[in-house]
């Protein structure tokens, strides 16, 4: 049963898609769909629809239906944004056309597919990972937690809910000269473990982002946070990085004394 | 790092010389005439404010056009030899120009 017959006034939709198979086709062609939609379809919603009903052969990545497994990012109408926590109606032209394409940047796989291997080693280049305070031991469970000030908290949720859609990197114009770049998501991670206080390798983060390829290489052009599904702002993120890379060692300095009182706190 | 620093203080030296370029250039206050223009600039004072301003859009130009130059993957494996051939091109230029502020003279 399509999407178009559960709910509300039903109303005609072209949805324009970029195809390639590359066991067939020489270049990406685009593939007219027309679908019946209501105000409530999704493009999820309509790109499963055409999969289920109009030509199986489509292919996307898609899972968790509510905006936060990340798996669904595409350009839609040239902007990149999740497609399944967003309607159909918004992005329809004079035309009642939307068009989606896979993320620019990026090697397509097939159809909206693309691989995102470049995106995946820059993330692990930022080590992801927190690196505990010198006095947790890994072999014996704690007895208490590390406790963190809460504006210390608050300094973190810019960063912390990023879902890793790969919206901002493909979106990035630098990512698009420059596959070496660190890229939007990778720095925004970075940043996260640079101000967690629990964290002991400030300095080395911020050797590592400093460096050719990290924060200074971006142009502040906003794309990411133009895109960015969550309202996250990498751009800001990135300023940060690059005041602390020139101070560095004052910055480490400072979180060796504050992880002092942290392990004071932890028993 | 300090491509990116240099061409920041480049950027903040240019607001204040720009400033006065349009002023003194451009929008001189009252009457303008080529005495006038050669009395100043062969000012000891001016000949150093010249010199500066020079100094600061070579540095900025320059860092600029390497930053974005070295955007491109394929080019960042060259960038020591750009980076000195930037430098090279910025010491030729700040060379021929001093020469030409620092030869102006008062024609009598």
């Amino acid at each position: 049963m399509s999407q178009a017959q559960n709910t509300g006034q039903v109303m005609k939709a072209v949805i324009r898609i970029q195809r390639f198979n590359p066991d067939v086709d020489r270049k990406p062609y685009l593939a007219d769909y027309p679908l019946d939609i209501t105000d409530d379809t999704t493009l999820l919603d309509a790109l499963e629809t055409i999969k289920n009903e109009l030509d199986g052969s489509l292919t996307f990545r898609r899972s968790c239906r509510h905006a936060i497994c990340g798996s669904c990012a595409m350009n839609i109408n040239g902007k990149n944004t999740l497609v399944c926590n967003r309607r159909v109606k918004a992005f329809l032209d004079g035309k009642g056309r939307v068009t989606i394409r896979p993320l620019p940047y990026l090697p397509i796989i097939k159809d909206l597919v693309v691989d995102r291997s470049a995106f995946w080693e820059q993330y692990l280049r930022v080590k992801p990972w927190l690196i505990p305070p010198a006095s947790y031991n890994e072999n014996q469970a704690p007895n208490s937690e590390f406790r963190v000030m809460p504006e210390e908290v608050a300094a973190l949720k810019n960063a912390e809910t990023c879902i890793m859609c790969g919206a901002c990197y493909s979106a990035c114009s630098v990512v698009g000269m420059n596959k070496k770049y660190i890229g939007p998501h990778a720095l925004l991670k970075s940043f996260l473990r640079v101000m967690d206080p629990r964290d002991s390798a400030p300095a080395e983060r911020l050797e590592n982002v400093g460096g050719d390829d990290g924060v200074f290489r971006c142009h502040t052009i906003f794309n990411c946070i133009d895109v960015c599904p969550k309202g996250l702002n990498p751009t800001q993120a990135i300023e940060t990085l690059r005041k602390l890379a020139q101070k560095r060692r004052d910055f480490e300095a400072a979180r060796v004394e504050r992880q002092k009182t942290l392990e004071a706190d932890h028993v | 790092m300090r491509v990116f620093v240099l061409q920041r203080v480049t950027a903040v030296a240019l607001v204040v010389f720009l400033t006065l370029h349009m002023i003194v250039v451009h929008y001189p206050p009252g009457h303008l005439d080529f005495s006038r223009v050669m009395v100043r600039l062969a000012n000891p004072v001016w000949k150093v404010i010249d010199i500066l301003f020079l100094l600061s859009v070579l540095v900025h130009a320059l860092a600029g056009a390497y930053a974005v130059l070295i955007d491109a993957e394929r080019i960042m494996p060259y960038k020591r030899i750009l980076a000195w051939g930037a430098i090279a091109l910025g010491v030729v230029a700040f060379i021929y120009g001093t020469i030409t502020i620092i030869n102006f003279k008062v024609l009598v």
